[in-house]
């Protein structure tokens, strides 16, 4: 039945109509039969009306498609993708397809309405089964980095704590534990070129101390040779007294004998004269033998101490020389453990500086493995959504679609092998990314 | 030094939590969901929670009322940490009794401040 066109302002015209009514028949018959007109044509008008409206609004929506099927107006992409994305409200059936097409004028709309629908249904249908790979792929793409991202983390903590470990040790090496030392012995390296230095420079000291102590030697030597040499000459004159009263002793004796009687006394004095000379001589010669010994074994310790002693100093003064350059390159040496020490910690702070930046990147592996996530639910919901309005269209008019027959009973379920479309050679090349083959992983030409 | 519960269904966030809280000398323990993370809690007292918000089994929200009504963790920080910074499921965590909120991805530094903030 076709609709029943109402111009507008329908109700103006009732109320015309109903003034009319009554108006014309005052004249001529009483107010009461008037009235009575009126109230009928009123009644008549509003229950026309209600039924025009009501037809009309059992109108199917198909109508606006009829205008609009030749040319859809474009939208934006992201409002289409926050349509297809946000929860879908609850599904309007479709009133019957036939009828709907039955109550179509012509025959060009309805072959063309056809052809729409197949189109619709392919593509409800190949979406379905390109859900379902997505779905797997993302899936996949889940886990791979889910394990990708723990595989680096623990790697990323055994390097930090190695790292950790090596600029421990090393700083162990250089400046030594905490702890302290044990029995003096040095720990560090620090401690040990100290500990080297202060031991060297003594060692200089005593060195020349000892070299200085010999060149002393030697002079007390020369001023005991000295002494020995006057003694000698002192023994000389000695003998040289004694001979002297010997002879004097002789004369004396000789003198007294010239006296005579008188001088017997006396020439026993001269002869006891004579034998102590002769024991002055004895003394005199022992000391002198003695003397002669000193003098010996002064002269060879002279000899070598002289020989030992200027070589002594020498050579004490060239090791201390020695010592001090080999200090010298030990506080060059203090000062290169310093400088590294300070390099260890300085890149030990930028290692704190990069593992600040690992640390924050390694979490997007959970923000990015949750926004996958996100997206199947809408995806799945769209895919059930196209899958029911797919099977009720088919299910309403199978003349409408044969070429699907084959496939229509099919769930989407099923995987399905590739179709012609461009669509599919895309999801194609998407299964083959990551998919690890048994060949050889690098290979010449 | 103190125990903190780490909350997350992702191995690689627990890690970075766990990596970024020892390294100031505190002890973690890990729970991979809010079931398993009451009954950790249950066994031993945990000085500090961190969670998150979208797990399976029991999420953070549940967690956090679930924590609260046990006598022991009556006025133990719960800080919450997760994706989400809509201002009506930080409401409900204030509701169920989060102590704080933070947004991933977490700052080391800001991470270890906080929690030397709200462990004294």
């Amino acid at each position: 039945m076709t609709p029943l066109p109402l111009p507008n302002r329908w109700w103006l015209w009732a109320i015309v109509a109903v003034i009319g009514s009554w108006a014309w028949t005052v004249p001529f018959v009483p107010l009461g039969v008037a009235a009575g007109t009126a109230c009928t044509t009123a009644i008549a008008v509003v229950l026309i009306a209600g039924y025009a409206i009501k037809r009309r609004g059992a109108e199917p929506t198909l109508a606006s498609y009829m205008t609009t099927a030749g040319g859809e107006p474009e939208q934006r992409a992201s409002d289409e993708l926050e349509a297809l994305l946000s929860k879908p409200e609850e599904m309007v059936p479709l009133p019957p397809v036939d009828q709907l097409l039955k109550s179509m004028e012509t025959e060009n709309h309805r072959r063309r309405l056809e052809d729409l629908l197949r189109r619709w249904v392919d593509v409800a249908h190949r979406y379905s089964e390109a859900a379902l790979v997505l779905r797997k792929e993302i899936h996949t793409v889940v886990g791979h980095t889910e394990q990708a991202a723990n595989t680096i983390s623990s790697s990323f903590q055994a390097v930090i704590n190695k790292a950790t470990l090596q600029a421990r040790e090393a700083m162990e090496l250089l400046e030594g534990t905490q702890g302290g030392q044990s029995e003096g012995a040095p720990q560090s390296l620090t401690d040990f070129i100290r500990v080297s230095d202060e031991r060297l420079t003594k060692m200089a000291d005593e060195v020349v101390r000892v070299a200085d102590l010999s060149v002393q030697m030697v002079k007390e030597l020369d001023g005991v040779q000295t002494r020995a040499q006057a003694i000698d000459g002192f023994l000389l004159d000695v003998e040289k007294l004694a001979d002297q009263t010997s002879l004097l002793a002789l004369n004396a004796d000789i003198e007294a004998a010239r006296v005579g009687e008188h001088g017997r006394g006396f020439s026993i004095v001269a002869q006891e004269v004579r034998r102590l000379s002769q024991r002055s001589h004895e003394f005199s010669d022992r000391i002198r033998q003695h003397l002669k010994e000193v003098k010996v074994g002064l002269h060879k310790t002279y000899g070598d101490m002289r020989n030992l002693s200027a070589a002594d100093m020498e050579h004490a003064l060239k090791i201390k020389e020695d010592v001090i350059t080999l200090t010298r390159s030990l506080e060059g040496k203090n000062r290169e453990v310093a400088e590294t020490v300070g390099r260890i910690n300085t890149i030990s702070r930028e290692i704190a500086q990069d593992v600040h930046n690992v640390v924050v990147s390694l979490q997007f592996h959970d923000i990015t493995s949750q926004k996958l996530k996100g997206m199947l639910e809408p995806m799945d919901d769209l895919r059930r959504m196209l899958f029911h309005l797919m099977q009720e269209t088919m299910a309403t008019g199978k003349n409408l679609l044969p070429q699907k027959e084959e496939a229509a009973p099919a769930k989407p379920e099923e995987a399905a092998e590739a179709q012609p479309g461009s669509s599919d050679a895309a999801l194609r090349k998407l299964r083959a990314v990551g998919v690890s083959t048994n060949g050889p992983s690098v290979e010449l030409f | 030094m103190a125990t903190i519960m780490a909350v997350d269904d992702t191995a690689s966030m627990r890690q970075m939590i766990s990596f970024t809280l020892n390294s100031v000398g505190y002890d973690v323990i890990q729970a991979g969901d809010g079931a398993e993370a009451l009954k950790l809690a249950k066994d031993r007292k945990v000085d500090l929670v961190i969670c998150d918000l979208n797990m399976p089994n029991m999420d953070g929200i549940t967690l956090v009322r679930s924590l609260r009504a046990l006598d022991t963790y009556k006025f133990t920080p719960i800080l919450m940490l997760t994706t989400e910074s809509h201002a009506d499921k930080r409401d409900q965590g204030k509701t169920a009794g989060a102590t704080g909120w933070i947004v991933k991805p977490f700052n080391p530094e800001q991470l270890v401040n906080v929690v030397k903030k709200v462990l004294g």
